[in-house]
């Protein structure tokens, strides 16, 4: 079989940008997208690397998800945080993840951190910014632990700790002061959630609960809502409306059980004569 | 009674002279409680205070939403219906009550119909603020016109007093287009008067962004001589038609009568329920819902008669 | 004015104890001009998985029909029905897969899905116009109205609501937040899927 696929080509579909643009000129804005206006960090501890994340998803002034994820897999000891455009930065690395699994089945080896920071950079790069992912990547390959920094039109940065989104310049400012090399793993775990939490509190575009991922040479441990310093108070009293408050026109009941009488025929229903 | 009058003579209207700035401080003792807060009216018509550079309508752009959008003037209500015709009863005049702020409904029970004085009749659309004002503002004056002349003002002079008014300001951003009614000398009289001058004479007319709606049924069941009750109805019918279509235009209708003694408020109607159920129990009514699934219920079986309410 | 609001019209989805709903206004226009009060913007994927397409009318039609064959391929390749959350990720994809030409629809998902020991877990979600997607455990929104339904709903919705409460809940969220937008409305239709069976209602909502 020779054919790609039974639904459409692969990669972006272009067919309705002369529509769009016609659209656009005519003094319609494109509509935003999602983005996560994000904190996003990571950092070098003695045996590993620590990644943390907000979860709030924003559209505008609107907080889209209260509770998404921002940390996404890409392999079982490499993960990828995403900022920026949020479909850009689940799709992106969710190609990579895929892409990575084959190339590990094909070289029968772990994949290394190196190998997917450069598939990423190449992969933005190629779209020149156009793909609005700001990534920061980090884990444990052969070579050790690795951690980068991956900007939207394909620089990337090495470094021992890291910060991304629109919170980082408040998640920065609490690794610049408290961050040392070889820190003990509950040290850094509480070095990293106290660089989000700088996030969630005073940027805007960051909030709810603090996400984690450990990584070392021997295990991951992915800690989701790690912290959630914004739980919602209970209501205290309900607005359940009494039934039969929306008046309404017309109904369907749709049965999803379909019941059969059976009818026998005949007028005893002796079995049947198989002789 | 002369002394006061002479107070006022000195008027000029529509003037925007430098010396109306800056003497709100100087009040006379009889000032208070005689101007409701339109200050010096003895030194003429009030004037807003212009910014003191060569183009004030440039400089005022620079500090509203215009320069976002060069279409929309500081807060314009540019979502409204309202209508007035003339006929051989009075003056019928019908208005919606929403507000909207770009999609979002702001209000459902705005008052469209500014109450003048008993026998005249303003209606509202465009700047809220703009129309309130300016239509208080001539009610004043149509007071004094009482005082000094032992008559009331025609409509006729009314509305030409609010038009010249507003031209004075013309290109400044006042966004007022208004319907001066009322019942004078010469009978029911309407006149349409707008921000950019325009004052039209007329028996019919409708203003905002329902108004082709409500023209569509006002222009096909208007004739000089209807009843009284056949007027207002056609007043009601109208609104309902501009409210249900009209995005920006709804929420409920308020009804005014212009009769020889003067206007009187005939009722306010949910434009839901005029939909539903029709106006209930009022002079015109048709006894049944104006919606068209109200008038094709049961006639086929894609309308099917309505289910009883819930269980 | 922006190509979402081109059309107007707004969804909403929320959970329930053991079901799911999901409600729409009837409203299509074109902007300020209501065109009709009978624009169907809900459509049922299979037995158990509706979505609905808010957004610019044209790629309601579009959208749905590409689904539509989509879900085809899906059910004929596989030879099962697909569930909720695959069916969630075939709308991401097919989103993004126009991510520098998209359209303007931000769908609503909401299903029941089968679990390993026989029952069904209600499932909700939405993407925005690129494909990225949402899963709320309460409640989604979208449309022109989606600011006003996020106010609205964030008052009224409670973990465990009954179908017929679930009923009430939801319509009151719907009808109370597309009464304060100019381009939602014209009345309201209302899907409860439960394990048996689905409760469809039209409501009566404001005609203004």
């Amino acid at each position: 079989m020779s054919q790609q696929s039974a639904f459409s080509s692969p990669g972006f579909d272009f067919s309705n940008s002369v529509r769009n643009n016609f659209l656009q000129e005519k003094g319609m804005p494109l509509p935003k997208a999602t983005s996560t206006g994000t904190t996003i960090v990571g950092c070098l501890f003695k045996d590993g690397i620590i990644l943390g994340a907000d979860t709030r998803a924003t559209e505008g002034e609107i907080i889209a998800d209260k509770n998404c994820e921002k940390i996404h897999y890409i392999t079982e000891s490499i993960r990828c945080c995403g900022a920026g455009t949020a479909a850009d930065t689940e799709f992106t690395t969710a190609t990579i993840s895929s892409n990575m699994e084959l190339h590990s089945l094909s070289t029968g080896r772990k994949p290394r951190v190196v190998t997917v920071m450069t598939m990423l950079k190449q992969y933005l790069f190629q779209y020149q910014g156009h793909i609005g992912a700001a990534l920061v990547l980090g884990g444990v390959d052969s070579t050790g632990p690795h951690l980068f920094t991956i900007h939207p039109h394909g620089s990337t940065d090495k470094l021992p700790y890291v910060t991304m989104g629109s919170g980082s310049l408040a998640a920065m400012a609490v690794f610049e002061s408290s961050w040392k090399p070889n820190m003990e793993r509950s040290d850094a775990l509480a070095l990293v959630s106290a660089a989000v939490s700088a996030g969630i509190f005073n940027d805007l575009g960051s909030g709810s609960n603090v996400d984690a991922c450990i990584i070392t040479a021997t295990q991951t441990e992915m800690l989701r809502n790690f912290v959630k310093p914004n739980e919602r108070v209970e209501k205290e009293r309900h607005y359940t409306f009494r039934r039969g408050t929306t008046a309404w026109k017309s109904e369907n009941i749709r049965d999803l059980i379909v019941n059969e009488d059976i009818t026998l025929v005949g007028a005893t229903g002796d079995a049947m004569d198989t002789s | 009674m002369n002394s006061i009058l002479q107070r006022y003579s000195g008027s000029n209207a529509g003037g925007l002279s430098k010396s109306t700035i800056d003497e709100d401080n100087d009040f006379s003792d009889a000032m208070w409680g005689s101007e409701a807060g339109f200050g010096t009216l003895a030194k003429g018509v009030p004037g807003f205070v212009v910014p003191s550079v060569p183009d004030p309508a440039a400089f005022l752009r620079l500090h509203t939403d215009d320069h976002a959008d060069p279409s929309c003037r500081i807060k314009i209500q540019h979502g409204t219906t309202t209508l007035a015709f003339r006929f051989q009863g009075g003056v019928i005049v019908a208005v919606d009550s929403r507000a909207t702020a770009g999609s979002y409904v702001a209000s459902g029970t705005v008052k469209k119909v500014i109450e003048i004085n008993p026998y005249l009749l303003g209606t509202m659309a465009g700047g809220a603020a703009d129309c309130q004002y300016w239509e208080t503002y001539l009610g004043m004056h149509c007071r004094l016109h009482e005082l000094r002349n032992r008559e009331r003002i025609s409509v006729s002079a009314a509305s030409k007093y609010l038009s010249n008014l507003v031209y004075s300001y013309k290109g400044m951003g006042l966004s007022m287009g208004t319907m001066i009614c009322g019942w004078d000398k010469t009978g029911p009289a309407v006149f349409y008067v707008d921000s950019d001058g325009t004052r039209l004479k007329g028996d019919l007319f409708s203003v905002g962004s329902g108004s082709t709606f409500a023209y569509g049924v006002l222009d096909q069941g208007y004739r000089w001589d209807l009843t009284d009750e056949e007027a207002q109805e056609l007043g009601r019918r109208s609104i309902y038609a501009a409210g249900h279509r009209d995005a920006f235009s709804g929420n409920t209708c308020n009804l005014y009568h212009v009769k020889e003694d003067g206007w009187k408020f005939i009722g306010n109607y949910d434009i839901t329920k005029l939909h539903y159920e029709g106006p209930g129990d009022v002079a015109g009514s048709p006894g049944h819902g104006y919606g068209y699934d109200m008038r094709v219920e049961g006639r086929s079986s894609a309308n099917p008669p309505e289910a009883p309410a819930q269980a | 004015m922006s190509i979402m609001e081109y059309n107007g019209g707004s969804v909403i989805a929320m959970v329930g104890k053991d079901c799911v709903a999901i409600a729409s206004d009837l409203r299509l226009g074109s902007q300020a001009l209501g065109i009709s009060s009978n624009f169907q913007r809900i459509f049922p994927v299979t037995d158990r998985v509706y979505v609905g397409l808010p957004g610019l009318a044209t790629d309601v039609t579009t959208l749905r029909e590409r689904f539509r064959y989509r879900v085809n391929m899906y059910t004929i390749k596989e030879e099962r029905e697909i569930e909720p959350e695959t069916f969630a990720h075939l709308v991401s994809s097919t989103l993004y897969q126009h991510r520098f030409g998209p359209y303007f629809i931000e769908p609503v998902m909401a299903g029941l899905s089968k679990t390993p020991s026989g029952g069904f877990k209600p499932f909700i979600a939405a993407t925005d116009l690129i494909g990225c997607l949402n899963f709320a455990k309460d409640f989604v929104v979208a449309g022109t109205a989606s600011a006003k339904l996020f106010g609205v709903a964030e008052g009224l919705w409670e973990p465990d609501l009954e179908a017929e409460d679930l009923f009430e809940t939801i319509s009151q969220t719907l009808l109370n937040a597309v009464d304060r937008d100019a381009y939602s409305g014209w009345g309201a239709i209302v899907h409860v899927i439960t394990k048996d069976k689905i409760i469809t209602r039209t409501l009566k909502g404001r005609m203004d």
